[in-house]
């Protein structure tokens, strides 16, 4: 399907297109159906539909003075760009742009690790790096730190901390945004900037101290369209000399309040990594008797569930937790994880699980030794990119709603309740929210809970209820103070709506500062919500 | 399960190559550099087959693209041809298209399943000038 960008006729278009092939070479600018087939979203529940939103071509700059000369052509024709890195982000959008006929600027061929420094234990990289490519940066230095990455692994550190997507490891290091230090970004009018100290010339601490001096504006340019990210910083962890594995288990339904609770504790003390909660109920979902009791309009009560609990043999919930760290240190935080929890909560129960010396062998990352049913995903947790995570996927792929809720046992119950009924009205979708589902711990502070409807080429009924069943989470979870964290370009001037405070300021304010410096939307005009003054019009 | 007898030597792969009309494989002349083999779908099948290794995996693409597939797409050339499950094509495609590299011929092999999954024989061809043999 071949679409133009808004307001051009088709010999323009081919002359910005010659422009734009003297800027980078003939070789890497496509246009055509075929070579932008790579550039729709195949995760799309608008698949093949009018909703769907098309490229028009695809320009492949080598360097930041290439992506300045690409920006500084499309200004002059008024032509919207759509940067990716890899281009991965599926789920949220894949590679396509908020506006048809935008023209992606691929950043892949950018994909030089500049840096990284194991004293000092940072990264610089480009956008077109992967996690992959990153790993086998730090296997060279002989693995003295280690990656988080997110699942899976095939993205880019800067497109997903641009997302603001998570990974795995120890908290400061998960919220992938939150441990970038620096950034080099090219502005709407092609002038290249650097963020922090970067603006020191001379200084040797851009990936250290992110500020500089004066507003520090990189938290702009996520999820942002004031810029096209051209090299990022980011921490690393040194790494740790042991990994050590429990679980924790409480009998009954309310135990998750407390539990909890000790979670967050023990997190917020940067005495654990990421945790995996779980209910060991959910075994019993087989049955149809539990499936209604776990599905019930206004949810169970918790006699009920514990009553089933208990008939069953099994406990509650379930947190496995991990421990970082020098061997010593890790007994002793699980030794004290473990007293902590048990002497508050009556019946709850500990499991010593695996532990072994970091970097872990292949058979310690297949995860297979655990003494229960682990939900913990060794890779990801110790920070190696893997692609197994596609086994989860279903259909053609899915789309995905990730409310932010807030990190207590009482918020997941009402979560569970209050989007298990919404969702009732799609009774073709799984019961994605029922009284097992469980947060996740994935950002730093917060948790998260998912709605993943799939998605299927050759069934557009289906996507049309995938599609209503989305905007429909949006709004429910709004009503409630969850808001969703990303989001695919369909979606997210619903979600930016949604966080309307004070008659949309946020979303005002960026707008003002998206006609300062972008009027005519040369930057991905609506990412995030935000319209230029020539879009809005 | 496709058996050893279904296969018959590559025989699910080679009708796709050479339904292909596809002009990257007029710049492939010397023919499949390697087959992927998706053990969840293809047994007991040989190491090689004239001369091209076959790499084994049970649907998780990491290990054949970390020690493998990356090096062996940064060069000019190298056409896989596979028997694999859909989803693990489909990683396969969006990595390829990031290497210059595409689909160029495929064929189901199998119905789908719950999570609808199926098998799949496949051929991955340079098709960009930049690597291109």
């Amino acid at each position: 399907m071949s679409v133009l960008p808004p307001d051009i006729d088709s010999a323009s278009f081919a002359a910005f297109l010659e422009e734009l092939r003297g800027a980078v070479g003939a070789d890497w600018v496509w246009s055509g159906d075929a070579d932008m087939f790579p550039y729709r979203d195949s995760f799309s529940p608008v698949w093949n539909t009018a909703e769907e939103r098309h490229a028009s071509a695809a320009v492949a700059p080598e360097d930041v003075e290439q992506v300045s000369a690409v920006v500084k052509i499309a200004r002059k024709h008024r032509v919207p760009l759509y940067p990716i890195s890899t281009g991965k982000n599926f789920g949220y959008g894949g590679p396509s742009p908020n506006v048809n006929g935008s023209v992606v600027l691929d950043l892949k061929r950018m994909n030089r690790v500049i840096e990284v420094n194991t004293d000092r234990n940072y990264c610089l990289v480009e956008p077109g790096v992967s996690y992959f490519d990153l790993q086998r940066a730090v296997d060279a230095t002989g693995n003295k730190v280690m990656l988080d990455c997110p699942d899976p692994g095939w993205g880019s550190p800067i497109g997903n901390s641009l997302e603001r997507g998570v990974g795995y490891t120890m908290p400061h290091f998960r919220d992938h945004f939150g441990a970038h230090c620096g950034m080099e970004v090219v502005l709407p009018d092609g002038e290249i900037m650097r963020t922090g100290m970067g603006a020191l010339p001379g200084s040797e601490t851009w990936q250290e101290y992110p500020y500089g001096f004066g507003p520090d504006p990189a938290g702009l340019f996520a999820q942002g369209n004031f810029g096209v990210v051209t090299k990022m910083g980011f921490r690393l962890m040194p790494m740790p000399e042991y990994y050590r594995t429990g679980l924790i288990t409480v009998p009954r339904r309310r135990d998750f309040i407390k539990l909890v609770n000790h979670v967050n504790f023990l997190s917020d003390s940067g005495l654990i990594g990421e945790v995996e909660y779980g209910s060991p109920l959910s075994a019993l979902m087989g049955n149809p008797d539990f499936f209604v009791l776990a599905t019930k309009t206004g949810g169970p009560s918790d006699a009920e569930m514990d009553a089933a609990a208990s008939a069953a043999g099994l406990p509650s919930f379930q947190v496995e937790l991990q421990f970082f760290g020098p061997q010593k240190a890790t007994l002793e935080n699980w030794n004290y994880a473990k007293d902590r929890i048990l002497s508050d909560i009556p019946g709850a129960a500990a499991v010593d699980g695996d532990h072994f010396t970091l970097p872990a062998s292949e058979d310690q990352l297949n995860n297979t030794t655990q003494p229960w049913q682990t939900s913990i995903k060794r890779r990801r947790s110790l920070g190696v990119p893997s692609l197994g995570a596609w086994k989860i996927v279903r259909d053609d792929g899915h789309v995905g709603f990730f409310p932010v809720l807030p990190r207590t046992g009482e918020a997941v119950f009402e979560v569970q309740r209050v989007l298990g009924d919404a969702m009732k009205e799609f009774p073709t979708l799984p019961p994605f929210f029922n009284a097992l589902t469980m947060p996740l711990f994935w950002h730093t502070h917060t948790f998260q809970m998912v709605f993943a409807p799939s998605i299927k080429h050759d069934d557009p009924q289906h996507n049309a209820i995938t599609h209503a069943s989305m905007k429909k989470c949006v709004a429910v979870a709004a009503e409630h103070g969850w808001g969703d964290y990303r989001a695919a370009p369909i979606y997210q001037d619903d979600v930016s709506n949604t966080y309307s405070f004070n008659n949309h300021i946020l979303r005002r304010f960026h707008e003002q500062l998206k006609d300062a410096i972008d009027p005519d939307g040369i930057i991905a005009p609506g990412r995030g919500g935000i319209w230029p003054r020539r879009f809005r019009a | 399960m496709i058996t050893r007898r279904e296969a018959i030597k590559w025989g699910v792969v080679v009708p796709a190559i050479a339904a292909s009309s596809q002009a990257a494989f007029a710049r492939a002349p010397q023919g499949l550099d390697a087959f992927l083999l998706d053990t969840r779908y293809v047994e007991n099948l040989p190491a090689e087959h004239a001369a091209i290794t076959a790499i084994r995996f049970a649907g998780d693409v990491t290990r054949p693209w970390f020690d493998t597939l990356d090096h062996a797409w940064r060069r000019r050339g190298y056409v896989l041809g596979g028997i694999t499950g859909s989803d693990a094509l489909f990683v396969l495609e969006v990595l390829a298209q990031q290497h210059g590299r595409r689909v160029v011929s495929q064929q189901q092999l199998g119905e789908k399943n719950e999570r609808g999954v199926y098998p799949v024989s496949w051929v991955i061809a340079p098709v960009h000038p930049s690597v291109t043999a």
